[in-house]
Parts: C-alpha cells; structure tokens; sequence
C-alpha cells in the first residue's frame, strides 16, 4: 500500500461512502434494537389482550414505546446524508 | 368543552307500588345512571334491602332466551340492519304471542336437522378414513376378519416382511408409509408379530364392512354429497328466513330486552317494606325535566330530590361534551381511557391535532384522495357507531393530508408545479428530486418545535389538573412539579440556544455576557436549576425522569422521518415502475414493450398500494402513540366510568 497514491477525490468519495454506511448502521442497528423490544412486549400484549379485550389501547401503546429508538436511528441517519 | 358533562347526584324515593311508573319512566326518559343499591349497612340506609325484580322478568327472560338462540344460528346484529319501519310496542306484542313461537318451532327445527345431517357426515368421513389404507388391496374387506385359525394383521411398516411360518401377505409400497397385509397360522402369531414389529410395525383396524374398500369409499363419499346437498337446501330455507323475519326478530329482540331491564331494575335499588330508593346520576340540564315527569307519572307520590356530590369518594359517570366536530376524537379518547369527572377532557384539542400530525407525516396529495375515496367508500359497509366514528376521524385525517400534500407539493411522490411552501421533502431518487435534495434540518427544526410546544401545552394543562384534584400541601407541590418541567425544558432549550445559533430558532448568541458568561446562559441555567428543585420537592425520584425532556421532544421527529421514508417509497416505485420499466420502452414500442409495460403499470399500482396501506398505519399509530405516549403522560390519567343511563336507543320500535 506504499505506493498508493490518494486523491482529494478519493477521500471525499471514501468520506461520502462512510457516511452512508454509518446511516445503514445506524437504522439497521436501531431497527434491530426496536425488533427485539417489541417483541417481548408484543407477544405479551397479543396475550393480555386474548384475556381482556378492554386493554387493547393501552397494550398498544405500550408495544409502540420501543418505536422511539428506531426514530433516533432514522433521525441520525438523515443527519449524517443530507 | 374540555370539561365532561356537568352531573347531579339524584335521589328517588317512592311507595313501593309507585315503582313500576317510575321505572318506565326512566327508561323512556334514558338520562337516569343508576348506581347500584350494595346491601353493606352505608350509612343512612340500615335496614334497606336489594329489591326483587318485577312478577314480569321470569317470562321475559325465557322469552328473551329462546329468540336469541334463534337470533344467534342466524347471526343477526342490530347493527348491520337499517330498519323500514318502527313498530309499536302493542302489536310486537301480539307479534310475540301469536308468530315469534312459529317462527322459533320452524327455525329450531330446521337447526336441529342441519346439526343431524352434519354430525352424519361426520360419521361417514369418519369410515372413509378408515377404509382409505385399504382401497389398493386386491381382496374384499369380509375375507380380511372371522377366522379361528389364521391371524390376520393389517398396518404400516417401514420394509416389506416375509416372516419363517407359512404366510401369504400384500405389500403395498408407498412414498413415506409401506402397508402391509399379513396372514399367518394363528399358532405363528407371536413369530409374526416379532417380524412385524422390527420392520416398526403400526396396526390399523380392519373396517366392519363388506365388499371391496374402493367401492365402500366411493359408496360413503356418495352419501356425503347427498347429505351436503340437504344441508345446502336446509340453508337456503334458513337464509330465506332470516331474510323474511330478521327485522321482525330484532324488533322482539329489543322489546324483550327493554322488558327484561325493566324487570330487573329493582335489583339496583333499595327497597323497605313498603318503600323503594334509587340513587343515579342525570346531566344537570335535564334534572328538572325528569323530576317534574317523574312526579307526573307518580301523581305526586314520589320525592325526587339532588343530593351533594363528593368529588373526592363519588364515581361521577363521565359523558362527553364536546362541540360535534370534535365527537369523532372520542373514539381515540375511549381507546386510551375515559377522562375522570374531575380531569380536563383533552378530546377537543385531541380530535384537531391527530390530523394536522397525520397530514404533516403523511402529506401527499395523491395519497389523500386515494385515503378520501376509501373512506367514503366504507361508509356503507360500516355500519356502528364507532365504526362510523372512526371514519370520520380518517376523513378529517385525509382532508389534512390533501392540504399538507398541497404544502409540500406532492402527488404520489412526484413534484406539483408549484415548490414546496414547508420545508421540501423531495429526495433526489432516479434524478426526479427536482431543488436542493430535502430540506432535513428545516424540517426535523419544525418538528422539534412542535414537540416542545405540544409538550409545554400537556404540562400547563397537567399544573390546571392537579390544581384542581390535589388538596393540602400535596396540591402546590404537584402544581409546582409541572412548573418544574416546562422550567428545566425551556432552561435547557436557553442554554442551547445561547451557546449555539440555530436557524429557525431563537437566537441568544449575541446577549451581553457577565463575568464572561452570556445572560442567556445564566438564566437558562437558573431556570434548569429551580425546576430540578420544584421536581425533587414533589418527588425526589423522578429526577430519574429527566432525560425523558430529551427523548419526548425528539421522538416528535418521528414526524419528519415516518413522513420521510413514506416519500422515499413512493419515489423508489415511481423510478423502478416509469424511469426504469416504462420510460426505457417508450421509446422504440415493441409487443414484448407493451407487454413490459404493463408489468410497469402493475408495479406501479402495487407499489403505491402498498405505500398506502404503510401510510395509513404509520401516520395512524405514530401521531395518536404521540398524543398517547408524550402528551397525555404530562397530565391525562384517565379512568372515569362511563355514563350509561337506564334505558336504550330504540331503533326498530317505539312506544
């Protein structure tokens, strides 16, 4: 790699790059983060909803509250591209 | 408005004789929450009992029993039915004596019949599976059984057997399962079974039936179209009656039902001797006008009077009261929780921000015509109450959507002729961004102010809630608390905005400095200071809590982002159906090119279906999980009763 020779062109393209792959991450990762989140909850709300019908609202609510790290990722993500 | 229905606390007493009068009273009048008599000695009512239900409610709950089984078979709703008329109480009476048990002996008849065929055919698939592992041997089923001297076994294997005794068998290889017949001297039994039972034997029954298996299936699965042809007979002449009678039947229905509650309205009171006491609440406009009918009906026999409420031990029943626009936004309300007598009823500003919120996230023109036109179009398949609710909180929601895709000037992910007057949300996909790419830091700006505005208005109203349920000391502290929060947000947002100059926000980078420390900094660390004292003075653990300042205020983002990605699909469809498909065919036509074309236009009609259905959801969840989860968190507690007054709304008879 001695010989290799960098350009400003090659590292604006490598930076441009990083920052794409740094906006993949962070989506993917959060995504994955609010996946798993949501699905202890998830099943236990399908569950407590079987028993009472009555709670759907609030089992909802509380299976979407991981959504929020997903946000974040999405947010960093359209920080770091444009 | 933003304070449910005013309620009186109101007391009937009455001689006992005087409690049929008052009871049809009330359930005409449908203003009357009772609230039910418990025998455990409160004070001022030792000696009162529970009453007994009318001499009435006997027969009409047996009544009531036999046509909902009827009801029921034929699942008949009041719902889906509009009725053609409405019939009068004496002649559903007569209806009921003379017809209602005709009808009942020719349904049930023709219920019991279906249920006796169904349980035939049952039976006969039953054989047929029986029989199914021998219809590929070669030999008649009766000549399978009844010997003394030979064994005969019959079941799956897993190779074929061929045992040391004399024997004659049938191998019947298949895929997966091998079937076997075997017969053997009845002395070689034990060594055939060893044999057998090697090549993991499984035994299946031999059926009772005479005759090739093949012909015995043919002849059962006969007899099962015969019988499914009955039952298809027996449901025309069911849905032929349902059809003829189901007005009929839920107008009996409602007026048994009426009975019935009447009947047993007593077990909700308390009763002397010779006396009768309801306690109830009624809307405090309508008091008036239900005492007065009330002594009406009684000749003047009875005393109606209104009692002091307690607001901290009375569960006052909740009814909304909220100009009609705003009515649909109770359905959301309800999903959550009713808001208690005491609490502000948020159901108004609720049902104007969830669809400037799903506008903002969803909009786009085309979009929102397409969401309008469903909407209309359900309306005649909807037919409850909260269904109908529902779709007008979808209209208002859409109509938003249009006016937002305006804004935005999008159309289906394309650019309108005119540019964006919010902040531009074109991404620049297959070269059709058009400008300057989006407008990210505008609008994820404008999204955080929103959540700090919708978050400040949650905890002014949470200051106006606890000043008004919290008493003593408790009460300034709680106030303060909220105080506390909008301090520590608003300090935090002052700091931030003296240190660095943001656009579209307020700028505090230019106040004179102190000390060598801005003016701004100061007081924005002043203000995060008290409000971390009147926080820790209500409640020293929810310090824990104030991160959350941060993470509700940027999960308003998800305005901006689900709005975003909604854009970025429509955009990837819009490029793959036409820039990629269609664009390239146009060119020189082809056979094979409209062909290609078509399969374009179907991506593209598939695609935006899709991002429909994702846009819907998406902006549903995330705006109401806003309003759920950030702002009523700041003040809604919710958990009110709901006002169910003693009556029903007639809908296919009358008095």
């Amino acid at each position: 790699m001695a010989d290799a020779v960098m350009t400003v062109e090659m590292i604006q393209a490598s930076q441009a790059g990083m920052k794409a792959l740094g906006a993949g991450i962070a989506v993917g990762l959060t995504g994955i983060g609010t996946g798993i989140a949501e699905m202890g909850i998830g099943s236990a709300a399908v569950g407590a909803t079987a028993e009472n019908k009555d709670i759907f609202g609030l089992v909802l609510l509380l299976t979407v509250i991981p959504e929020t790290i997903v946000i974040f990722g999405l947010v960093v993500g359209l920080l770091l591209l444009f | 408005m933003l304070k449910p229905r005013p309620m009186c606390r109101v007391l009937i007493a009455a001689p006992k004789e005087q409690m049929e009068p008052v009871i049809q009273e009330l359930y005409r009048r449908h203003l009357f929450h009772i609230e039910d008599f418990v025998e455990q000695g409160r004070e001022g009512y030792e000696g009162f009992k529970i009453g007994m239900p009318l001499p009435r409610a006997n027969d009409a709950s047996k009544e009531l029993l036999e046509l909902r089984s009827v009801t029921n078979s034929f699942m008949l709703k009041s719902e889906d039915i509009d009725p053609t008329q409405k019939r009068s109480s004496p002649e559903l009476e007569k209806i009921i004596e003379r017809d209602l048990p005709l009808i009942e002996k020719e349904a049930t008849e023709l219920l019991g019949n279906r249920s006796k065929l169904e349980t035939q055919i049952k039976e006969y698939e039953q054989k047929i599976e029986g029989l199914i592992p021998f219809t590929a041997v070669s030999v008649p089923l009766e000549l399978l059984r009844g010997y003394s001297t030979l064994t005969v076994f019959a079941g799956y294997v897993s190779r074929n057997v061929t045992p040391a005794c004399p024997f004659d068998s049938e191998y019947i290889p298949s895929k997966g399962r091998n079937f076997i017949v075997l017969i053997v001297p009845a002395t070689a039994g034990a060594e055939a079974e060893k044999a057998l039972n090697d090549a993991e034997f499984q035994p299946v029954e031999i059926p009772e039936e005479d005759g090739y298996a093949k012909s015995r299936t043919g002849y059962y699965a006969g007899n099962i179209a015969t019988l499914q042809d009955q039952i298809k007979e027996i449901n025309a002449k069911l849905d032929d009656q349902k059809k003829q009678h189901a007005e009929l039947l839920l107008a009996c229905d409602e007026l048994l039902t009426a009975e019935v509650e009447r009947a047993e309205a007593p077990l909700r009171f308390a009763t002397t001797d010779l006396a009768f006491v309801a306690e109830g609440w009624v809307p405090e406009t309508e008091v008036e006008e239900l005492s007065r009918s009330i002594m009406q009906v009684t000749a003047g026999k009875a005393y109606v009077t209104e009692l002091e409420i307690d607001l901290e031990h009375d569960k006052v029943p909740v009814e909304y009261n909220n100009p009609s626009f705003a009515k649909p936004g109770e359905v959301l309300m309800d999903v959550y929780s009713r808001p208690k007598y005491t609490e502000i009823d948020p159901t108004l500003m609720v049902s104007i921000v969830f669809p400037i919120f799903f506008g903002i996230i969803l909009g786009d023109l085309g979009y929102g015509i397409i969401l309008l036109a469903m909407v209309l179009g359900l309306r005649k398949f909807l037919k409850g109450e909260e269904g109908r609710l529902l779709l007008i909180t979808l209209r208002n929601a859409s109509i938003a959507t249009i006016i937002f895709g305006i804004l935005y000037s999008e159309f289906l992910g394309f650019p309108l002729w005119w540019s964006s007057i919010m902040p531009n949300r074109h991404l620049s996909i297959g070269g059709h961004g058009g400008g300057h790419g989006p407008a990210i830091p505008e609008l994820m700006i404008m999204a955080i102010w929103i959540g700090i505005l919708h978050i400040t208005l949650g905890r002014i109203l949470g200051m106006v809630n606890h000043s008004r349920q919290d008493h003593g000391a408790h009460r300034m502290k709680a106030v303060l608390a909220n105080l506390g929060w909008i301090l520590v947000m608003w300090g935090i947002l002052t700091l931030i905005w003296s240190g660095f100059a943001i656009p579209y926000m307020i700028d505090l980078t230019g106040m004179p400095a102190v000390m060598g420390v801005s003016i701004g900094a100061i007081a924005g660390a002043v203000m995060l200071v008290i409000g971390v004292v009147f926080i820790a003075r209500d409640s020293f653990l929810e310090i824990v809590e104030l991160p959350t300042i941060i993470s509700h205020v940027l999960s308003y983002a998800r305005l901006v982002a689900v709005g975003l990605s909604s854009v970025a699909i429509a955009m990837v469809t819009n490029y793959i159906a036409i820039g990629i498909i269609i664009e390239p065919q146009l060119e020189h036509l082809t056979v094979i090119g409209v062909v290609i074309i078509i399969a374009g236009v179907v991506v593209f009609l598939l695609g935006h279906a899709m991002n429909t259905a994702l846009g819907i959801l998406g902006g549903g969840l995330h705006s109401i999980r806003l309003h759920y989860v950030e702002f009523f968190t700041k003040f809604y507690k919710g958990g009110g009763d709901k006002y169910e007054p003693f009556g029903m709304k007639k809908k296919f008879t009358e008095d």
